[in-house]
């Protein structure tokens, strides 16, 4: 019996004050645990004092009342501290909205956009680009559509004063690059591309990506592959993928590359025009008139190409109806596409 | 391309259901986009790409549904029942341009009942979306669906000389297309023309002047080869695609030409009675020899990536008619006359590839040799900029890179966009789409102003675009950062309207991502800008961006209906993006003081901070504005300016008597020599 019991007594207040916090009954109940007049402990302390040995009494009573002062300054900044609370809670409004800090928003082409580079860096493809306004040869002449190919009807071409014309894909991208560049050749190119269409599934401008891989000993099985990992990382592991025999006159053989329609799964429904199918991808084995032109050995080298709409991969990713709110700048759009939204 | 099932069965022995046909025509690529019932048939859409002109007709179809295993491809051997008179007794065919019709066939039927067809054939017509018109039109319509061979019917007695010309329009020549538009011709267009004038444009329409018409007693029947390009130009410049013009500019099938000539006659009588006469006048009976394509079986299956069985490939090309022959790994193929789509070995790969199916081949990944990919050309410098975009709050836009020729030249007045001549679109989609823009701001503040109108209380826009200059003969592109604010800024319960400043510091934030230093603001005077709130940017003497209030006369042109602020910025002015280094964290207190200047408000803040700059020690560590006011107090042409000043050392604590010393000493400086108070 001793100081060494009041020390405790201190602890064991300190202890109940923190937990009370600023709660206005809790501290009470502190007050009534340890001040109070007829049963607190401080009180017991003192009945205790009066039967302590004479020769103890100085000491323990000097450190009880060292004790009392202290539990009655903190039980008095602890109610005032607690009251403020209170007056603080009362008009504090945890549901009010926030101040937010403003935030930008990518557009929903740019966000798809990286999300493909993205896949492709991962593989060893660069990301390149190239002029957009472009002359007949790059754009058409190198990738085996001379004048007046039937192609070029479904490509209608934007043309310059002076000759010039809009890109109607980034294919000339893939000439420059294979014109200046020995194989191995692994590239994707992003971009704006125009074509002289307007209606609710055209417009005048929008974005593709192609991809380009030359080497040696490239195969058709190496396209389907790379297509498949591509959609696979970019839309669903689960869905299934659809290689179809087409035509383009800068791929030979060439294919159509179908998905299991995202929408319906397959059973059919509006966006897949019930066939449970979405067409997303070009693609094909490089033709050899193509390399010719590029000045790349067609002995030696094959390779594999494909394209695809970014607007209609954000179309479909977003569930954006219309092509045309993609450029009509309407915030109310962008802003649902907050950046970093794709990841 | 709409066919009929019954149709394409009909040359087929053994026909596999019609589910099996449908899905190996699409796996073999001619996808069989709809089916649709049509009586007790199918009416089928098939999407034949365009150098397949040899598959958009039935029995071309036929032809790929058996080598995909759906039948066997019955013989066409077309049985004519000719009379005893000779077809060169009653015609003549003269083919004057044989370069522009390598082949004309025609026979005659005489004594024709023109009438209307029997229903099941203008019922298959009709399906097929051609409307039937009499027995012998009709007739050549149908060959033209069965077969592929576009067909003419001209009435014998209408052709002057009965007698047929293949020759190229005199320039000016005039000649009424059957379906009665009057067309000016130029030389290079090819006519069928009688001894005296045009009869039809070859390959593209027949002419009123020699239609069949329930007079019509004599028939003249014609089944040519036409050169592509020719058809294809003169069907362009009219403004006039057919049936015909379709077939003939994709390439037609010279063998065809004839036999399709028999199937004809032979239908036309059997519709419309009459007497075939005995033989065909043919200005090409014997045809050029075929192509022959030589393939390696080893170099089929390394291109493929997987085996590729040699009794299968063979197979396949029979089956298409390619006549393979060979006993080792080469492989001869004879193209046949109707696969003009055929020259390269590849040509042949993809043949095979694509009946032996692409989902037998397997998906094996490129051996990986590759460097790491990165970022080319320009992608560092707009991803970057985008950053930016996002870092500063905007919303990143997208808009048409042509624009109005008006909303060009409002936005061009400014030196960003004055780097070069305007460039014109030929063939605009509309007066809207004209022009190539040399401000990104052309499309940016229509943007702007249409979110504007539709009501919304704050724009933050941005958009990373090119811009594009004649540049000579050829085109040079620029990339640029564009952004427009308008309304107001900062939280719901503390914000106020948009200024300079908001503006200012976006292109800041832009310039710092961008990694631009010693950027200089001055008063602009560039007309897209308004004047008195307008700034010009400069690096070393070039202007690397324009701010400030969009002028009145702009807003007005583009109906924005709110004070807008607009800001381009030439992304080129970019340093090198550069890894940060460190710079050691302070190791001594700063000792931190306000101090409020008064002074006119002419004096810029940028000779206000340089002055005190240059005044005060080199332990100065910092100087930033802190408060701005004017009104009571102070003078009209006056401003408090409260700077905060940070002093510190960088070897040791600064006491307060020096630091003391030192700002009083600064506040002399500053009173001599930019007259400034401190009350």
């Amino acid at each position: 019996m001793g100081t060494a019991e009041l020390e405790r007594v201190r602890e064991e207040f300190l202890a109940a004050l923190r937990s009370a916090g600023n709660d206005p009954d809790g501290v009470e109940a502190v007050r009534v645990r340890f001040a109070g007049r007829r049963s607190g402990l401080l009180r017991d302390l003192e009945e205790r004092l009066k039967v302590l040995p004479k020769e103890e009494k100085p000491a323990f009573g000097k450190a009880l009342n060292e004790l009392k002062r202290f539990v009655g300054e903190r039980l008095d900044a602890a109610q005032s501290a607690a009251a403020e609370a209170a007056r603080v809670a009362e008009a504090f409004d945890v549901t009010l909205p926030g101040r937010r800090p403003e935030t930008g928003s990518l557009h929903p082409v740019t966000l798809v956009r990286r999300e493909v580079e993205e896949i492709f860096l991962r593989m060893g493809y660069s990301v390149a680009d190239g002029p957009e306004v472009e002359d007949d040869w790059h754009n058409f002449e190198a990738l085996n559509i001379p004048p007046d190919h039937p192609a070029r009807d479904t490509q209608d071409t934007f043309y310059l004063e002076g000759g010039l014309l809009l890109r109607t894909h980034t294919s000339p991208v893939q000439v420059r690059s294979m014109e200046s560049t020995k194989p191995p050749i692994r590239l994707i190119i992003p971009g704006r591309v125009y074509r002289r269409d307007s209606d609710l599934r055209h417009s005048p401008m929008f974005h593709q990506v192609e991809g380009l891989v030359v080497d040696e000993g490239i195969t058709f099985a190496n396209l389907k592959a790379t297509l498949e990992a591509f959609v696979h990382v970019l839309f669903d592991p689960a869905l299934a993928v659809r290689f179809r025999p087409s035509y383009f006159p800068f791929t030979e053989p060439s294919a159509e590359v179908d998905i299991t329609c995202i929408f319906c799964r397959g059973k059919g429904c509006q966006v897949c025009s019930q066939s449970g199918w979405i067409e997303i991808l070009g693609a094909g084995m490089v033709d050899p008139r193509v390399f010719r032109a590029c000045g790349i050995d067609e002995t030696r080298y094959t390779g594999f190409a494909f394209g695809c709409g970014l607007d209609r991969v954000a179309m479909l990713k977003y569930g954006i109806p219309d092509l045309r709110l993609l450029f009509s700048g309407d915030e109310r759009m962008l802003r649902q596409f907050p950046a970093g939204v794709a990841r | 391309m709409k066919l009929l099932l019954s149709w394409v069965c009909e040359h087929l022995e053994g026909a596999r259901a019609a589910d099996v046909i449908a899905e190996r025509l699409t796996a073999a690529g001619l996808n069989v986009e709809t089916r649709e019932k049509a009586g007790d048939d199918e009416l089928w859409d098939v999407d034949v790409t365009t150098n397949r002109p040899d598959a958009m007709n039935h029995r071309g179809l036929a032809r790929e549904a058996a080598t995909a295993g759906c039948g066997t491809l019955e013989a066409l051997a077309p049985v004519v029942p000719e009379g005893p008179a000779g077809v060169a007794e009653l015609g003549k065919v003269t083919v004057v341009d044989s370069a522009g019709c390598p082949r004309y066939c025609a026979r005659v039927i005489r004594g024709v009942t023109i009438g209307p067809s029997p229903a099941w054939l203008a019922e298959r017509l009709e399906r097929c979306g051609i409307r039937p018109i009499n027995n012998v039109v009709d007739a050549t319509n149908y060959v033209l669906l069965d077969l592929g061979q576009p067909l003419h019917a001209f009435d014998l007695d209408l052709l002057a000389g009965r007698e047929i010309v293949v020759r190229r329009a005199a320039a000016g020549e005039r000649f009424t297309t059957l379906d009665g538009v009057e067309r000016v011709l130029v030389a290079a267009d090819l006519v069928i023309a009688d001894r005296d004038r045009a009869v039809a444009l070859a390959g593209v329409m027949g002419g009123a002047n020699s239609e069949i018409s329930g007079r019509t007693r004599d028939v003249l029947l014609e089944s040519a080869c036409f050169e592509p390009l020719s058809i294809r130009r003169t069907a362009r410049r009219l403004g006039l695609s057919t049936e015909a013009s379709f077939r003939f500019e994709r390439g037609a099938d010279p063998a065809m030409a004839r036999t399709a000539a028999d199937v004809a006659a032979a239908l036309i009588r059997q519709l419309a009675g009459g007497e075939i006469a005995a033989g065909v006048l043919d200005s090409a009976p014997v045809l050029a020899a075929p192509r022959t394509i030589s393939l390696s079986l080893a170099r089929l299956s390394a291109f493929a990536g997987c085996p590729i069985p040699r009794e299968r490939a063979l197979a396949i090309l029979a089956a298409l008619e390619l006549e393979p022959r060979g006993d080792g790994d080469e492989i001869a193929c004879t193209v046949p006359t109707f696969r003009i789509d055929l020259e390269l070995a590849e040509d042949v790969y993809e043949e095979v590839l694509r009946h032996f199916g692409y989902d037998n081949i397997p998906s094996l990944l490129p051996a990986s040799t590759a460097a790491p990919g990165r970022r080319l050309g320009s992608w560092p410098l707009t991803e970057r900029a985008r950053e930016a975009i996002t870092a500063a709050g905007l919303a990143e836009t997208c808009s048409y890179a042509f624009v109005a020729e008006s909303a060009e030249a409002a936005t061009a007045a400014s030196p960003l966009a004055d780097r070069g001549a305007t460039l014109r679109l030929s063939n605009p989609l509309s007066a809207r789409l004209a022009v190539m823009r040399r401000s990104v701001l052309a499309g940016l503040l229509e943007a702007a102003a249409g979110n504007l109108r539709r009501g919304a209380e704050r724009v933050a826009l941005a958009e990373v675009g090119r811009v594009y200059f004649a540049d000579g003969a050829a085109a040079r592109e620029e990339e640029r950062l564009a952004v427009a604010l308008a309304g107001r800024t900062g939280a719901w319960d503390d914000s106020r309207e948009t200024d300079f400043l908001d503006l200012k510091g976006v292109v800041e934030t832009v310039l710092g991502h961008l990694g631009v230093a010693g950027a200089t603001w001055t008063p602009g005077h560039d007309a897209v800008l308004e004047p008195g709130f307008a700034a010009r940017v400069t690096v070393a003497g070039r202007v690397v961006a324009v701010a400030g209030r969009l002028a009145g006369a702009v807003a007005d042109s583009f109906e924005v209906p709110a004070p807008l602020w607009v800001a381009e910025i030439d992304l080129s002015c970019a340093a090198r993006e550069v890894v940060p280094s460190f710079r050691p964290l302070p190791r001594f207190p700063a000792v931190v003081a306000d101090l409020t200047v008064r002074h006119k408000v002419a004096l810029p803040y940028e000779r206000l901070d340089a002055a005190v700059r240059g005044a005060a020690p080199e332990w100065l560590e910092e100087v930033v504005p802190v408060v701005r006011y004017r009104g009571e107090g102070v003078g009209a042409d006056e401003v408090k300016t409260t700077l905060r000043l940070v002093y510190r050392h960088g070897e040791r604590s600064l006491t307060q008597d020096e630091v003391n010393a030192a700002h009083f000493a600064l506040m002399d400086a500053l009173t001599r020599d930019l007259g400034v108070s401190f009350t």
